[in-house]
């Protein structure tokens, strides 16, 4: 597995490997192998869930920004002081609940990989807090939780602040933390068998006692991963195994370690269409029995559609509308989700559904237009547009956009003015 | 008559394993002006079938038997000259990947105006013009003509492919996998573009996705193909709201769609036979949740459920579903 950049393996502090405590050998109830100081917390059991997510937050991010500095060649990189930026994420906010399957979707180059990958520090945020709220019972968060530079309190709970964690902690935090990469043909070493694969996060993070302990952990999460039985694929290399099979042992890397929250980077895009229903029923079931978090990447609306609880829509690195997926998909507030929408394919030859195609290519994020970065290619720009930003709405509890249309029920019915007027066919002139 | 007739078409690859039978047995048609969709799984023979009507197969791939007439012609039996007359010039292919299929190192201008030149007796400028004339039509500002690959975005690149196969007016134009490494908004330009080109140029298209949404956007026919054969053809509206393989309706049921009810795409368990030993029976046998032990041995031919609907399959023929 590639899980880790190869600059965040180094040698976990010694106070680490002395509690390393292996999560996968206790049941989810029983109390941590801790040394005893606590006792009191021994007790308690974790409490058991009612519903596949309840209400409290484990992931919440606030004004994250990911910036990647530009260079423009030598002689202009001294010459100028100004330096300029590749603003991949620029100020987005948004929580992920305990159980729950958060989506982000976007066009590719609006930032949604790059803010998963920034969650895990894979690329280093600029700025912005990524606070992780986790079962404080938990030895690996107990852990976690002595950092005291790294806590704060997020509605009277404790939580860990990601980015303040240093490099040895951020790499024994990411056992809570996992990622399943994109293309299972391209992210698995040709070299390694599938138990090599799937065993590698237990040796970097030095997590079994002997061979035997790592073999049961890995036949585990191949278990759990569904390629049963595990002896069966144990020791074939990747191409070996089919697409889908591969992208099992993707989860199963990531599987290993019993992460809380899983970043699925379009797990499902590079899958033939017979197998995309596999993995994603896979993921639905780790949700039930590991009570697993996602924050799900993809480009692909109609799976969004039936897969996630709620969504977040990216544009040129910034989430316009957020909210539950029923109130997005079926009630767009932003234009551009509402362009979204009608452009996806539909497996049904009778739809008959004007699309609102919009002109022009992928938007750059080396140069963001001023005011709203939506206006280059808005059906319904306004003056107000190019000048400023718009705040976010929220029009109904938990969905809101950024649009300036949404801002005033007076321009609402303006954009409804326009549309009745036809005038929306005349902006949208199509090729 | 149709444009296009394929029939009993058998594609196969010689290899170190053995022979790979890619295509077995295929028959379609296409009329003038006609949009065909070809759709299956990676592997069931789709890109093989459209090498084998280009006659662009690799080296180790051949023709076994089965005609394939395109105005009136059996081109299988056709010379590398003839055919060279007939290629580009009346039949043209999109190849899958944009990004890949144009030449790096010469402009696009160059690129375009190459197949008029060995076809058609007009000067360089004349075909430079045209080529400008082509970039108006399929989007492209004209005056990029002397630009190289590199300097367009991926969606750009794939109306220069476009613009590339247009560029002798032919009347079959192959588009495989036209969209599927793009956004889904460059993609809905592209589709609306062939879409548009297709009615205005009156041209005969045969698009192969495995996106049955795309295609269920795009073609008023469908062909559904499963490892090297077809298991169902008919029109669009057949396929998707009466389709009666079960494979086909594996396929519709993996798709969501947004704007219908939520349902989670269902799987289709296992994976398509080897194609060096295919099953002597059904090749679905394998997968398919009704088999039954008429299934196992032999092989299923089309028959018409209805006009214009074919379907291989003995569980329909025979009424069990």
């Amino acid at each position: 597995m590639m899980e880790k950049d190869p600059l965040e393996l180094e040698e976990p502090t010694e106070e680490l490997v002395i509690e390393k405590v292996e999560k996968a050998d206790v049941p989810p109830s029983a109390p941590p192998e801790e040394p005893a100081e606590e006792p009191a917390e021994e007790e308690t059991p974790s409490p058991p869930l009612d519903s596949p997510h309840d209400m409290t937050d484990i992931l919440r991010i606030e004004n994250l920004n990911i910036w990647f500095q530009m260079r423009q060649g030598f002689l202009k990189d001294i010459t100028t002081k100004e330096t300029r930026y590749a603003k991949a994420v620029d100020g987005i906010s948004f929580d992920i609940k305990k159980g729950e399957i958060f989506c982000l979707v976007g066009e590719s180059g609006c930032g949604k990989t790059t803010t998963g990958k920034g969650i895990l520090r894979l690329v280093e945020p600029t700025a912005g807090s990524i606070i992780f709220i986790d079962d404080e019972n938990d030895p690996i968060i107990k852990k976690l939780l002595k950092s005291e530079a790294a806590i704060t309190t997020v509605d009277g709970r404790k939580g860990i602040d990601v980015r303040k964690l240093t490099r040895a902690e951020m790499t024994y935090a990411r056992q809570r933390i996992q990622m399943i990469f994109q293309d299972p043909y391209e992210s698995l070493n040709p070299k390694m068998t599938v138990f090599d694969i799937v065993a590698e996060p237990l040796i970097v993070n030095k997590l079994y006692k002997d061979e035997k302990d790592k073999e049961v952990r890995v036949k585990k999460a191949l278990n759990e991963a569904g390629l049963r039985p595990p002896e069966q694929f144990m020791w074939r290399y990747p191409h070996q195994v089919s697409g889908g099979q591969r992208q099992r042992v993707g989860i199963a890397g990531a599987l290993v370690l019993s992460p809380s929250l899983l970043v699925a980077d379009e797990p499902i895009s590079m899958l033939d269409v017979s197998i995309r229903g596999e993995i994603l029923k896979l993921m639905l079931d780790l949700r039930e029995k590991e009570r697993l978090s996602y924050l799900f990447i993809t480009h692909d609306l109609s799976v969004a559609y039936v897969f996630s609880d709620r969504i977040g829509v990216m544009y040129l690195g910034r989430i316009v509308e957020l909210g539950p997926t029923e109130a997005v998909i079926k009630n767009p507030k932003h234009p551009y989700t509402q362009a979204l929408i009608t452009v996806v394919p539909k497996p049904d030859p009778t739809a008959k559904e004007e699309k609102i195609i919009l002109r022009g290519e992928r938007p750059d994020p080396t140069h963001i237009p001023k005011g709203c970065r939506f206006h280059p290619r808005c059906p319904y720009v306004m003056d107000i547009c190019r000048v400023d930003q718009p705040a976010e709405t929220e029009f109904e509890p938990g969905h809101w956009a950024e649009c300036f249309l949404l801002s005033s029920a007076k321009e609402e019915r303006k954009m409804a003015e326009l549309i009745k007027k036809g005038k929306k066919k005349k902006f949208l002139k199509l090729r | 008559m149709a444009l296009l007739e394929v029939k009993d078409l058998r594609t196969y690859f010689s290899t170190m394993e053995g022979t790979v039978q890619a295509v077995d047995g295929v028959s379609f048609e296409v009329k003038e002006g006609e949009a065909m969709g070809l759709a299956g799984e990676s592997g069931c023979g789709k890109t093989t079938a459209a090498l084998s009507i280009m006659r662009l197969l690799p080296v180790n791939g051949y023709i076994k038997t089965g005609t394939i007439t395109f105005n009136g012609r059996n081109i299988v039996k056709l010379n590398p000259v003839k055919l060279r007359k007939i290629r580009w010039k009346d039949m043209s292919i999109v190849f899958q990947g944009a990004m890949n299929a144009l030449n790096p190192v010469k402009r696009v201008g160059d690129q375009i105006i190459e197949p008029m030149l060995l076809h058609e007796n007009i000067t360089e400028e004349a075909a430079l013009k045209r080529a400008k004339e082509l970039f108006e039509l399929v989007g492209i500002n004209p005056d990029r003509i002397n630009e190289y690959p590199h300097e367009f975005s991926g969606g750009m690149r794939q109306r220069v492919m476009i613009a590339m196969s247009l560029a002798c007016w032919p009347k079959l134009i192959i588009a495989d996998e036209p969209t599927t490494a793009l956004d889904v908004m460059i993609q809905a330009q592209i589709i609306r573009l062939l879409k548009n080109l297709q009615r205005e140029l009156d041209l005969a298209l045969i698009m192969i996705s495995h996106d049955l949404s795309v295609l269920a956007e795009t073609c008023e026919k469908l062909c559904i193909m499963y490892a090297g054969k077809i298991v169902e053809n008919g029109t669009s509206v057949h396929v998707f709201k009466n389709g009666r393989h079960p494979y086909t309706r594996g396929l519709v049921a993996a798709f969501p769609n947004i704007k219908g009810v939520k349902f989670m795409p269902e799987p289709i368990p296992g994976n398509p036979p080897n194609l060096i030993h295919p099953p002597i029976g059904c090749r679905f046998y394998e997968r398919c949740k009704y088999r039954q032990e008429v299934c196992k041995d032999n092989e299923p031919q089309l028959f018409e459920v209805e006009p214009d609907h074919w379907v291989a399959c003995h569980l329909v023929q025979t009424g069990v579903i």
